[in-house]
Formats: C-alpha cells, sequence, structure tokens
C-alpha cells in the first residue's frame, strides 16, 4: 500500500522554505518516487509568507492541491496563521519556537537568505511575554504540535544560512518520507559546486541536516 | 543546421514553464515573442536560454497587445512563432487573437491562467476559460486545448503548432498557475522520432516574385465595407471552423457507462474529478468521469453521449460558472439534474468532490 506524504512548509520570503521544497520533490523524484512541488507567495517581490506543497507517492499523484496536510512547518508567526488551515486530527504540526515576530526582509540585503538579515537577530531575546501570546495562536488539532528552537540553534550553534536545511532534516525525520542518503545527494546536486569550493560548506549543511533531524527526534 | 534539442525520450522532472519552452523548441518553433507577466514569466526566461543554443530567436515587446501582434508579425513572415501570456495580458491579447481569426494567421499562445479579475492573485484560477475560448470582438474561431498534466503541457504544445499551421486558426494552450510553477515528472521526446510529422511554416507576406503574375496575391484583411462582404467572411471561416472541428475534438473520459452521476471537469481539476470517481467506485457508488480536451471546439457529442444514462452531472471548476455555462450550452435540451461546485480561484481538491457528491 503506497502512502501518500502532504507537505506544507511557510516561512517569510527568503526563509528558504522554497529551497528546502525543491530539494525534498528532487530527492524523492531521483528516488524513483512520484513527487509534486507547488510553489505559492503572494504579489510581493520580496516580504510575504511564501508557502511550498510538496506530495510524494509511490503512484502517480492526483490533485495538485490538498486539503490537510500530514506535516506543516511554519516558520514566522504570520506563517502558522496562514497554514492553520491545513491542520487535521493526523497532521504533525512543527513552528519554529524562536520566531516571535514575522521577519522583515531588508532591501539592503537582497539576495541574503531572510534570516540574516532578520531585525531579530540583534534583538535581546527576551521570550516570556511574547511566547504566551504566541502559543495562543498555535492549532488545537493537530496530531502532535512541536516547537523546534530552530532559529537559535541555526544562530547560535551553526550557522543562519542552513537554518532552512536544519528545517529539511526536521521534515525528514518527522515523515520518514525518504532516506537521509537520497537527501543528501539532492543537496549534493543542487551545492555540490559551492561545496567544492569551499569544502566546510559541506560538513556545515549535513551536520545542520542532521541536528534538524534530531531535534524532532527528541520532541517525538 | 543547431543538432535537435531532444534526443531519443528522456524523464524529466521540471516546472511547467519549463516544459513549454521544451516543447517549442521540440516542435520547431522559431521566434517567441513576449511580454514578461507571472505566472508564465518563465517561459520567455527558459526560451531565451536555450533558443541561442538551437538558432532560435526571441523578442521582447513593450506589452501584450504587441506580444500578439508580433507572434502574427513572425507568421506572416514564414516563422513558427508563439507567445505565452495570462491573465490581464490575456486580455490585451485578445485584439490580436481576434485578428488572427479574421486573417487566418496561425500563432501558438500558451495560457498560464492566475486569478482574476484583474490583478487578482499571481497563483492559480480557471477563470480564463471564456476568455481563450470567445475572447475579442467575434466569434471565438479559434482552438484551446485545456491540459492536466506536464506531460500533456509538452504533448499539447508540440500539437498545437501543427493544428495552427495546418487549420491556420490561432491556438491556445490553456495551462494554469499550478501547473506553470509546479514541478513533476515526464517524458520528453523529439516529436519526429515519434512519427509525428511537423507541419512547415510558409511565409504570407513578402513572397518572392511578381504577385499576380508569379504567384496567387496574398491579400490578408480584416476590415470589410459592407454587412454583406463581412457575411460572406464570418460564413467562410464558420464553414472552416466547423469543418475541422472533428478533426480536432478531443477528449476523455472515465467510468461513464452506467454512471448515475457524471462529473464534468477540465484541465488540472479533471486529476482531482479523476481521484474522486477511483475512490467513489470503491466505496460503491456509481460515478464517472467526462473531461473535453479541447473547450473549443467542444466534444460536444462525446460529451451528450458520456451523461445521457445519467441521474445528475456534476460540474467543477475553479471559476464561478464560466465552464458551465458552455456545458449547459452544449447539453441543450437534455433534461438532467445539473448540480456545480464552483470555487474561482482556489484548487479543488478529490475529497471535496467526494463529500461534494455523497452530500
Amino acid at each position: 500500500m503506497s502512502k501518500l506524504y502532504k507537505i506544507a512548509l511557510a516561512g517569510e520570503g527568503g526563509q528558504g522554505v522554497q529551497s528546502v521544497a525543491n530539494i525534498l520533490a528532487e530527492a524523492a523524484n531521483d528516488g524513483g518516487k512520484e513527487a509534486i512541488y507547488i510553489p505559492n507567495f503572494g504579489v510581493e517581490q520580496r516580504g510575504g509568507v511564501s508557502i511550498a506543497y510538496v506530495q510524494i507517492d509511490d503512484k502517480v499523484i492526483g490533485s495538485p492541491k490538498f486539503k490537510t496536510a500530514d506535516i506543516v512547518v511554519a516558520l514566522s508567526d504570520r506563517s502558522i496563521e496562514r497554514t492553520k488551515r491545513y491542520v487535521g486530527p493526523n497532521t504533525v504540526f512543527i513552528y519554529d519556537s524562536s520566531t516571535l515576530q514575522a521577519a522583515e526582509i531588508d532591501d539592503r540585503a537582497i539576495g541574503i537568505q531572510g534570516v540574516e538579515a532578520d531585525p531579530r537577530s540583534q534583538r535581546p531575546t527576551s521570550l516570556t511575554d511574547d511566547e504566551a501570546e504566541f502559543t495562543a495562536t498555535l492549532p488545537t488539532n493537530a496530531k502532535a504540535v512541536i516547537g523546534i528552537p530552530a532559529n537559535d540553534i541555526a544562530k547560535n550553534e551553526l550557522h543562519p544560512r542552513v537554518f532552512n536545511i536544519m528545517i529539511l532534516g526536521a521534515v525528514i525525520k518527522a515523515t520518514g518520507v525518504l532516506p537521509i542518503e537520497k537527501i543528501k545527494e539532492a543537496i549534493e546536486l543542487k551545492l555540490g559546486s559551492k561545496f567544492d569550493a569551499k569544502p566546510e560548506l559541506r560538513e556545515l549543511n549535513f551536520k545542520a541536516l542532521e541536528r534538524g533531524m534530531n531535534l524532532v527526534d527528541k520532541v517525538l | 543546421m543547431a543538432q535537435k534539442p531532444i534526443q531519443g525520450e528522456k524523464k524529466v522532472f521540471m516546472t511547467g514553464n519549463e516544459v513549454c519552452a521544451w516543447a517549442a523548441l521540440a516542435a520547431k518553433a522559431d521566434i517567441m515573442y513576449g511580454y514578461p507577466i507571472t505566472p508564465q514569466n518563465e517561459i520567455m526566461h527558459y526560451w531565451t536560454r536555450l533558443a541561442p543554443k538551437f538558432d532560435r530567436k526571441f523578442l521582447q515587446t513593450e506589452d501584450e497587445i504587441s506580444a500578439g501582434f508580433t507572434t502574427l508579425g513572425g507568421t506572416l513572415a514564414g516563422k513558427k512563432s508563439f507567445s505565452a501570456t495570462a491573465g490581464p495580458g490575456n486580455t490585451l491579447f485578445q485584439e490580436p487573437m481576434s485578428m488572427a481569426e479574421m486573417m487566418r494567421i496561425p500563432a501558438v499562445v500558451v495560457i498560464m491562467q492566475r486569478g482574476g479579475p484583474s490583478t487578482a492573485t499571481v497563483i492559480y484560477s480557471q477563470q480564463e476559460v471564456t476568455m481563450t475560448t470567445f475572447g475579442g470582438n467575434g466569434e471565438g474561431w479559434r482552438v484551446v486545448y485545456s491540459t492536466a498534466s506536464h506531460q500533456e503541457l509538452y504533448d499539447y504544445t508540440i500539437k498545437s503548432f501543427n493544428t495552427a499551421w495546418k487549420y491556420r486558426f490561432p491556438t491556445f494552450v490553456l495551462g494554469d498557475g499550478y501547473q506553470a510553477k509546479m514541478r513533476e515528472s515526464l517524458t520528453m521526446y523529439d516529436p519526429e522520432e515519434r512519427g509525428i510529422e511537423l507541419v512547415k511554416p510558409e511565409a504570407t507576406l513578402g513572397q518572392p516574385g511578381m504577385p499576380g503574375v508569379d504567384r496567387e496575391v496574398q491579400y490578408p484583411r480584416n476590415t470589410y465595407n459592407t454587412e454583406e462582404e463581412l457575411y460572406q467572411r464570418n460564413m467562410e471561416i464558420a464553414r472552416d471552423f466547423e469543418a475541422a472541428a472533428p478533426e480536432i475534438v478531443e477528449h476523455e473520459q472515465f467510468n461513464c457507462e452506467d454512471a448515475d452521476v457524471v462529473i464534468v471537469a477540465h484541465g488540472v481539476v479533471t486529476r482531482a474529478a479523476q481521484a474522486a470517481v477511483d475512490q467513489l467506485r470503491k466505496d460503491g457508488l456509481k460515478v464517472g468521469h467526462f473531461r473535453p480536451i479541447t473547450l473549443r471546439p467542444f466534444p460536444v457529442e462525446e460529451m451528450r453521449e458520456a451523461v445521457k444514462n445519467a441521474k445528475k452531472i456534476l460540474v467543477v471548476e475553479s471559476a464561478y460558472g464560466q465552464f458551465t455555462k458552455q456545458v449547459k450550452e452544449y447539453l441543450y435540451g437534455m433534461t438532467t439534474e445539473l448540480d456545480t461546485l464552483l470555487k474561482p480561484g482556489v484548487g479543488i481538491t478529490s475529497d471535496e468532490i467526494i463529500k461534494h457528491i455523497k452530500g
């Protein structure tokens, strides 16, 4: 019996959710599965909530649109609001617990990932007040709601640039849809030339991938 | 002569926009004229990257009216020309495409439907059905293929060039924002290796020799002084269109023979409808699905045949009745109950269709 995986990833434009979805779909396709990936964003050039829909199955996939996801990943508070509608009783909802405010994309930072341009990275972390307000907006009908401090970990332990790769690790672990080797091959395919120029990037990315996997493992 | 863009059969995983650019290459299109509008931008982007490698050309125009007219100019000069647009761009394309209908100028235009009216969303809808099938100030003498997958985008983009140049009607490949931006797998091939003969373009204007002496006078004309002249012209076009229609119409049907309910849907929505039929049949419900592939000309007889034993027809579309209007017209005289599931500007899932039918 083939299982259809329906995944929705959402974040602020620039956080890299589309790259994550792309790597995921390509890894699935390369692994001989059927995959569909649809990016979705507003009319803005940048900023705004960016959502990626991915479906993976062993057989040909019907409708590109789905109503309820198996896994929802929301990386900003606005994207939590935007993706709640895809949550049902069998949905695993993962959100970034270190993300409290919508990231503002700095015009001067074009081409740099949103996380680095995010003014929050310069902000002192005093989370308690915001946390209460934030928690109240989380979906209540999910199978599991998992908060991971992805942004903080990326910033403090790794590098803000690999934030999205860490998220990819979390998705892989939460769904078990693909073996990690396939994902590593897809990352290699996408970033291989950059890795060749700077070998430490390969190590950093793969470390981020595994860190992301560990995060979900602990919570589940 | 540059080498063939595609040799052998090739399984690929790409966006629909990329697929269309490759298909135009494979169909031996000479030139694309275009103006950017989401969600079809990347057809241009990919074409501009691919074209120089295979001796093809590209011209960006100042707007869509111009893109439409230059596309026709390219055809008159003997080139296989095409364009792509969406939404408000499609609106502007209607004037040149009306001229193409009147002057019988072949052209291929890929439409990636976005939400409407006006700017609306850059994402998805099936709200360009009326405009693509009957746009312009005339009778809608054009061919429209409504595709459902990347494989079909590839197949029908290639086919469109043959249809347009063979019958000399503007021909549209109707996709949508999902298809444009989505990545999925398909098999690319060289049409000639599969035995598909590609119709060769010929110059209408500027041919060598003295008109009237060495060759026939070419006089493409879109203005007429009297009612009677125009009537005659329209009736000529109508006669040609109706003669070509049975050769052009295409459809698919699924389990219609014994169906109590027949779902009628087109484009991407057919995927949800097909999945719904599979599920509902498993649940023991007699449900079928009819899908026109050509929305213009419409497979009228085929649809009437498919629904003739049904107790109920359910039209499903991501628009507020544009497709339903056509279906109703072509079912004229039948008294079967007709129900609708209309969701303008949003995607429709098989679950929604199942829920609607189960009530």
